[in-house]
């Protein structure tokens, strides 16, 4: 009885043995199994990068430029009115009314900002860039430098901007919190100039007193549409950010602020 | 002279003190989150709305349409609707001058409010889009239609508030062509169907007598053109869908297929396979002149002009294996275009024009990608067991396509289902359709 | 003593018993291993390469004249054993002349729809062409080309795909 129990197990654990031994082998034997299929994987990079091919903007351009003369202020009505009566709505008078006053809103600014442009041309005027040179030689490299330039605004605090800029981490403090704001339209066209300056003056607490849209007169040119929503976005950026995270100190410094707003970056991925 | 010239030294000076303030930060990187917006429901006085709940037997029409602006925003995948319930403002006070504070403090950066009236027997709505940030109005708009249009009124809405806000035009008053698909795998049923772009409104065009395959819609919407295999003749047919009325295109001693509409809608472009050869052909609609486009021993097929009507995108097996090609709308210059590993089959051209999608099929599984017309630039949207046959969003942002389940061991379990997928890939969705679906074909904006 | 001389008896015994029963089990294991083979044999038996060459889903024109041959992925090049197929039609279409055919040429679902059509027409043309050599007029067969749209074997896997790679002969009249 005992014996015949002790050879059982044995051989019980021989079998086990056996099997535990020879049946990895056993698992491996069939080899024609179906091919593996590898899968592959695809970057997320990849996916997000939207690029345009060169002879393509153009007729995105043409496209969009067609688009703008379609659906300007005024056309939405028009347009809709082609439609066979009863398969379409039509829009009213009334909002044709309602979007002209809009527009209305917007001409002030649209003077004021052609305004400051004379006088600047004034300014222009005013210096001789020969005489100057002739007294500070420094300097008539430098003007003919900003002179390139079209934007007036920028030209000369670059050279000081290095003395009382704001320091690398209050910049970056700075950047991080925008990003966090900006959400990023993203119907623009690529390969477009994507660039919003926006000036502000802000307050001791880093509210924002005072927003101003340096390239206003691009909003109403025609083809650049897309413009108006990438500076609205902007805009809103920096109301949903406010307070700002401005630095303790140096009021003087930030008080006044301009942020430039480039989205190709991001929609090139 | 002199003293001018002191004038502009003391000038020169200045000037760098006044500037030296102004600080500029660079913003370059922002989110790509959807845009969080408040559709406040559209408000009605109670005549009007007992009026519509009589015709239309909707309970209160103006929350109804709210709900499809809401929902096509929800799908664009940019747009982050925000719960009704967190509302403060009722809809009536909301759409005479929003309190933006409220807003802003459920984190609404825009807000959708409206106004429904019953007018001599008709639909009239009006709506607004408001800056909550900026404390504006962006854009005011208002519609008069028949009642039973008020499912393309939420779209023709959801259109304009898309393209204010992202600078691109909406696709949401548009519609879907695509081939019902009924019974088992080797007897499908399949039937042409047609429905709004969120699967409202879904209808059957044939009976499923007999099997229709690629339905494409013409530039205007109006007709469609697809493969039928009535009297067991496959050939490219040409649908109105206004009238029902179905003529066979061209008179080809053979099958025709892959059937698509060159952009002016004045020609059909097609494939005609005849003694194991299959060439490209065009024919005008209008003086019904066949021109051949290929003359190539190869497979030559799946068609597809640019939005310029200057150049075809097609699928050819010239070189051993599917690969895309692209040529003037003549036939000359043809060019190869896809070389990344793998199979490439259905190029279709965008309708911006920058790009091709296609049907990738390699190491066994299949891909939705976009390549550049020069074939640079390669994305792969999105992997699957089958999927195949995209077809663009009209503003060229969108791909819808279909996508087939692998069956278990019993040759169970199929099913084919339409799915859309915008081209960042991130926002992949199942299109909702009462039967199985594939084939489907994007129309153009209705309301252009 | 007498113990372990018992016990030795028994070692031999167990030893005995062991290796039979190793023996034993490796003759299990080895037949399970064959029967395996088999059935995977069976699997890949039914195809070369990727052609199939069961008889699974053919059905008979006559006694002996199969109604199908099969074709490699995206191929329409007749193998040996379609021709043979191809042959014995021809002999009995010769035979019975007043039989007119549809040729109806299929793919498998591993590829887009239109391409398929395309092949599927491309491989009846195979059958057509290799049926004419054999003295068969060509007004007595028409060409009809189902992609991939009537698949005889719903199953995902290679087998199923490879039935479904096919031209059939079908009687007109």
């Amino acid at each position: 009885m005992n014996r015949s129990l002790i050879i059982s197990s044995v051989l019980h654990v021989i079998l086990i043995m056996i099997t535990a031994m020879s049946l990895p082998f056993l698992a491996k034997k069939p080899v024609d199994l179906p091919p593996i299929v590898s899968i592959e994987l695809i970057q997320i990079t990849d996916k997000t990068n939207i690029p345009f091919a060169p002879k393509a903007k153009k007729i995105i351009e043409k496209i969009k430029e067609k688009e703008k003369k379609l659906v300007s202020e005024q056309a939405p009505p028009k347009k809709v009115k082609k439609i066979k009566p009863d398969s379409i709505p039509m829009p009213e008078d009334k909002v044709e009314k309602i979007e002209k006053i809009e527009e209305d809103k917007q001409n002030p600014e649209k003077i004021d900002n052609e305004v400051k442009q004379v006088s600047e041309f004034e300014k222009d005027e005013l210096f001789d860039p020969n005489n100057i040179a002739a007294l500070i030689d420094k300097s008539k490299e430098e003007s003919a430098e900003t002179t390139n330039k079209t934007d007036k605004i920028t030209q000369d605090q670059e050279r000081n901007i290095e003395n009382f800029g704001l320091s690398l981490s209050e910049e970056d403090a700075l950047k991080a919190q925008i990003f966090g704001c900006w959400s990023i339209p993203l119907g623009l066209p690529y390969n477009e100039n994507l660039l919003v300056r926006i000036k502000l003056k802000l307050n001791p607490d880093g509210t924002v007193s005072q927003s101003e849209i340096l390239d206003h007169a691009r909003m109403n040119k025609p083809g650049q549409g897309f413009y108006k929503v990438l500076a609205e976005s902007a805009l809103r950026a920096v109301k949903l950010c406010q307070p700002l995270r401005v630095p303790t100190t140096g009021y003087e410094r930030w008080k006044e602020l301009q942020l430039n707003f480039d989205a190709r970056e991001m929609l090139e991925g | 002279m002199k003293r001018s010239l002191f004038i502009l030294l003391l000038l020169f000076i200045l000037i760098p003190f006044k500037t030296f303030a102004l600080i500029e930060v660079d913003i370059t990187r922002g989110n790509l989150n959807p845009l969080p917006i408040a559709v406040s429901p559209l408000s009605i006085d109670e005549n009007s709305r007992k009026n519509f709940e009589k015709i239309l037997q909707k309970k209160n029409i103006g929350s109804e349409i709210s709900i499809v602006v809401e929902k096509n925003l929800k799908t664009s995948g940019l747009f982050n609707p925000l719960n009704k319930d967190a509302f403060l403002q009722a809809p009536d006070i909301a759409n005479l001058k929003p309190r933006f504070e409220d807003w802003n403090l459920i984190k609404a950066q825009a807000l959708i409010t409206g106004k429904v009236n019953f007018v001599e027997e008709k639909l009239r709505v009006e709506f607004r889009l408001w800056d909550v940030l900026a404390g504006k109005e962006m854009m005011a708009l208002a519609f008069t239609t028949v009642p039973n249009n008020w499912r393309r009124v939420g779209h023709i809405i959801t259109d304009k508030v898309y393209e204010r806000l992202t600078g691109e035009k909406g696709y949401f008053d548009t519609r879907i062509i695509y081939v019902a698909e009924e019974g088992p795998k080797t007897r499908r049923i399949k039937k042409l169907a047609i429905m709004d772009q969120d699967g409202a409104n879904n209808k059957f065009l044939t009976l499923g007598n007999e099997l229709v395959l690629t339905p494409r819609f013409n530039p205007t919407s109006q007709m469609v053109t697809y493969l039928s295999y009535f009297r067991n003749l496959p050939r490219v047919y040409l649908l109105d869908i206004e009238t029902g009325m179905q003529e066979v295109v061209g008179d080809f001693p053979g099958m025709t297929f892959a059937p698509r509409f060159s952009p002016d809608g004045k020609k059909i472009i097609m494939s005609f396979a005849k003694d194991g050869n299959s060439d490209i052909y065009t024919m005008d609609l209008e003086n019904r002149i066949v021109e051949k486009i290929t003359d190539h021993p190869s497979i030559d097929t799946s068609p597809s002009f640019s939005p310029d009507g200057k150049y075809i995108c097609f699928n050819s097996d010239r070189s051993g294996y599917q690969q895309i090609y692209i040529m003037n709308s003549d036939g000359g210059n043809v060019k190869r275009i896809s070389f990344g590993k793998g199979l490439y089959g259905t190029p279709v051209w965008s309708p911006r024009g920058d790009l091709i999608a296609f049907t990738k099929l390699h190491k066994g599984k299949f891909y939705i990608g976009v390549m550049r017309t020069d074939g640079s630039g390669e994305r792969l949207l999105t992997e699957n067991f089958y999927q195949e046959a995209p077809s663009w969003s009209p503003n060229g942002r969108v791909l819808i396509f279909y996508r087939e389940t692998e069956t278990d061991d019993k040759g169970e379990g199929f099913s084919a289902k339409l799915w859309s997928i915008d081209l960042t890939g991130y926002n992949e969705r199942l299109v909702d359709t009462p039967t199985d679906a594939s084939d489907p074909s994007w129309s153009s904006l209705l309301s252009n | 003593m007498k113990k372990s001389r018992i016990r030795n008896i028994d070692q031999g015994a167990i030893m005995k018993l062991n290796k039979i029963l190793k023996n034993a089990f490796l003759i299990a294991v080895a037949c399970l291993a064959l029967s395996a083979c088999a059935t995977s044999k069976k699997s890949t038996g039914q195809m070369q390469g990727d052609v199939y060459t069961g008889t699974d889903t053919v059905e008979y024109l006559a006694s002996g004249v199969p109604d199908r041959v099969f074709f490699a992925t995206n191929e329409s090049v007749l193998t040996t054993a379609s021709r043979e197929t191809l042959r014995k039609q021809a002999a009995w279409l010769r035979k019975n002349s007043d039989v007119t055919i549809v040729l109806e040429g299929h793919a498998d679902e591993r590829g887009t729809r239109e391409y398929n059509l395309a092949l599927g027409e491309r491989r009846a043309n195979a059958a057509k062409d290799y049926l004419m050599t054999y003295g068969i007029s060509s007004n007595r067969i028409s060409v009809l080309s189902y992609g991939k749209e009537r698949p005889v074997d719903s199953g995902s896997n290679p087998l199923a795909w490879s039935k479904n790679r096919r031209s059939v002969t079908v009687k007109a009249n």
